[in-house]
């Protein structure tokens, strides 16, 4: 109650949009609350029961979704991640996003610096050429990256014509090559963004101080990007976390799955068991949650900026 | 213009914004060097980019000239002409799986935005406590990766075993399956779609009516403006640009919608939420149509792009 008497009375004499003494605003501001309020609770509730559901046991889970469990079933991860392999998909992941985001940063960096910071003959056409990587979706190009990986040579069992194997595919390198190429298109734009917006005098003057571009590159403009480059790396974390018609085309083995392609195989093997699959669909919604709870302001920020890219 | 086009948009709310509207051309400020420095700089980006971006979509466009088995060798495939594209356009499942696809649309671009923008509008202007919680909590589901989204919504909408009709039927309803239901399922994977978008949205909406001058509210006010005229012709006009982003945006997932009807119904049942995605990855790999597979994805790309341009075309003219 304590709320609602603050609220009408606090707020209403700086309110600058909206008109209405007192009460009105009141009831504008609670009826704001209740929509706000149900928005959220239909947005996180289903990852919250899932949560829930993911400590009982299958009787306890049909007597009433939010009822807490009697005893916690930890073992139902133990489960999921030992049985159901998602421990090994969890790595997977965990590899194939580090091998995704690091490169991408600095291949993101070095180009966005030649954009920015050159003057060169060809740069407007081959900007555009980065740039084409923004509008074509993944689907248009999934089928023709199946048989590169497969023809790759010298890789898998190949000979220097592609034959006689599998090449890249059932490997970490099937998801992060492709995954590579994908984000320096959107690394490129905004890396290039982050380095023109920094004033000339700070170039300028260590121009002057005889620095080559290199060093001028990663010991002053980089460290001045610091906060785009950390939300660059947030996006393309997301991306490749979340990324699934690519390993669902390239990896059979189930050796190399990450977690969103092998949480689908998992829910076809435990169909019944939704205590399982529950732990299994926390197992990946956790680790975003943390990175998303931690890095919001950047997330939304770039999620908004990049959300055109597929 | 055609590779900025879509992005520019989106950048309007973030800090995309002036580096895309501004030309690509040459920066003005140069460091001196060697001529062939920003050529190697960009060395490693544009080869990796053209190994795995360039060298595909073109491979996209090569096979879907061929008839091509995926099983022999890349050389045992024979031209084909154009012949899967006039095999897409005559063939019914692809033209059920594209009317799918339309279908989708105005559950995944309509209903995020409109439940998006009514709390927005509400929120306008005010200083709430703990705006920021409910930004986050709004947004959660937008970073979630499809297949979890589908798993997780395979469960709460289970028939059998699932608590959405568990709580129907006691209060009296008698649900139907959702999922597995021939005239349900399709519209089920909609609202999962605009379940996933809405709080999207609503960041966007309020992002951008910040950013309206409160001056023009005061001259609406002056001239004597309903709240609902305000908001129509204030809030609305001034939302143009955040408006282009959420429909290109919503309308792009709904015409690549994959992971979620991959993770909850596989195209089923029958073939009743079977879309073009799913039918491309299907031909291609499932039943062995390389080439038809790939004429689909030049299909879908094209189709998709061509209405996003479209579609910030009709939203985003006449701006700066």
């Amino acid at each position: 109650m304590g709320v609602a008497r603050r609220f009408s009375a606090g707020e209403t004499a700086e309110g600058s949009v909206r008109r209405g003494p007192g009460a009105a605003a009141a009831v504008r501001r609670a009826l704001a609350y209740l929509i706000l309020g149900l928005g959220m609770v239909v947005a996180i509730g289903p990852f919250l029961v899932t949560v829930l559901a993911s400590v009982k046991t299958p009787i306890e889970l049909v007597k009433g979704i939010f009822a807490l469990p009697e005893v916690w079933r930890w073992g139902n991860y133990e489960q999921a991640w030992t049985t159901g392999h998602l421990g090994r998909f969890f790595v997977n992941s965990l590899i194939v996003a580090v091998g995704v985001v690091v490169p991408s940063l600095f291949l993101s960096a070095m180009s966005g610096y030649a954009f920015a910071r050159f003057r060169f003959r060809g740069s407007a056409v081959l900007f555009g050429y980065l740039m084409l990587g923004l509008v074509v979706p993944l689907q248009a190009m999934v089928i023709p990256l199946f048989y590169l990986m497969r023809s790759f040579p010298f890789t898998g069992g190949n000979d220097w014509s592609g034959n006689g194997g599998f090449g890249l595919l059932n490997s970490h390198w099937a998801l992060i090559l492709p995954q590579v190429a994908m984000s320096v298109s959107f690394g490129t734009l905004m890396m290039r963004q982050a380095f023109l917006a920094i004033p000339r005098e700070i170039v300028e003057a260590s121009i002057v101080d005889g620095a080559g571009s290199w060093n001028i590159l990663w010991r002053i403009m980089f460290p001045l990007t610091r906060p785009m480059v950390g939300t660059l790396a947030l996006m393309f974390f997301i991306w490749t976390w979340n990324e699934f018609l690519l390993p669902l085309v390239v990896n059979i083995d189930p050796q190399y799955h990450t977690l969103p392609l092998g949480l689908l195989y998992f829910q076809a093997q435990w169909t019944a068991q939704v205590p399982i699959i529950a732990a299994g669909a926390t197992i990946i919604f956790l680790p975003l949650t943390v990175v998303f709870l931690l890095f919001q302001r950047q997330l939304v920020r770039g999620i908004t900026a990049g959300a055109v890219k597929g | 213009m055609q590779t900025t086009s879509p992005a520019s948009s989106a950048g309007v709310i973030g800090e995309a914004g002036a580096a895309i509207a501004a030309p690509a051309g040459p920066a003005r400020r140069g460091i001196a060097g060697s001529a062939w420095e920003p050529y190697l700089y960009l060395l490693p980006a544009a080869l990796i980019f053209t190994l795995f971006v360039g060298v595909p979509v073109v491979g996209t466009v090569v096979f879907s000239l061929v008839h091509y088995n995926g099983i022999g060798a890349l050389s045992s495939a024979e031209w084909a002409g154009i012949a899967n594209y006039t095999d897409a356009f005559t063939d019914p499942k692809f033209w059920e799986a594209a009317w799918h696809n339309l279908i989708l649309i105005p559950y995944y671009v309509v209903l995020p935005a409109v439940l998006g923008l009514i709390p927005a509008a509400m929120v306008q202007g005010m200083k709430l406590r703990g705006s920021a919680i409910f930004r986050v909590g709004l947004f959660l589901p937008y970073i979630m990766p499809g297949v979890l989204i589908g798993v997780v919504w395979r469960w709460l909408l289970n028939p059998v075993f699932g608590p959405v009709n568990d709580v129907l039927t006691r209060l009296g309803f008698d649900p139907p399956t959702w999922l597995g239901d021939f005239t349900w399922a399709l519209p089920t994977v909609g609202v999962i779609g605009a379940w996933a978008a809405y709080g999207f949205c609503y960041v966007v909406f309020l992002a951008g009516m910040q950013k309206i001058p409160a001056d023009l509210y005061e001259a609406a006010r002056l001239d004597g403006a309903s709240g609902w005229e305000e908001f129509r012709s204030v809030t609305i006009p001034g939302l143009r640009r955040e408006i282009a982003v959420v429909v290109s945006v919503n309308l792009i997932n709904a015409l690549r919608a994959f992971d979620v009807i991959k993770a909850t119904t596989d195209g089923g049942p029958g073939r009743q939420t079977e879309v073009v995605a799913l039918y491309m990855i299907n031909s291609a790999f499932g039943v062995n149509r390389v080439g038809y597979g790939a004429a689909l994805a030049v299909l879908l790309a094209v189709i998709t792009l061509v209405l996003s341009l479209l579609t910030l075309k009709l939203f985003g003219d006449g701006d700066d």
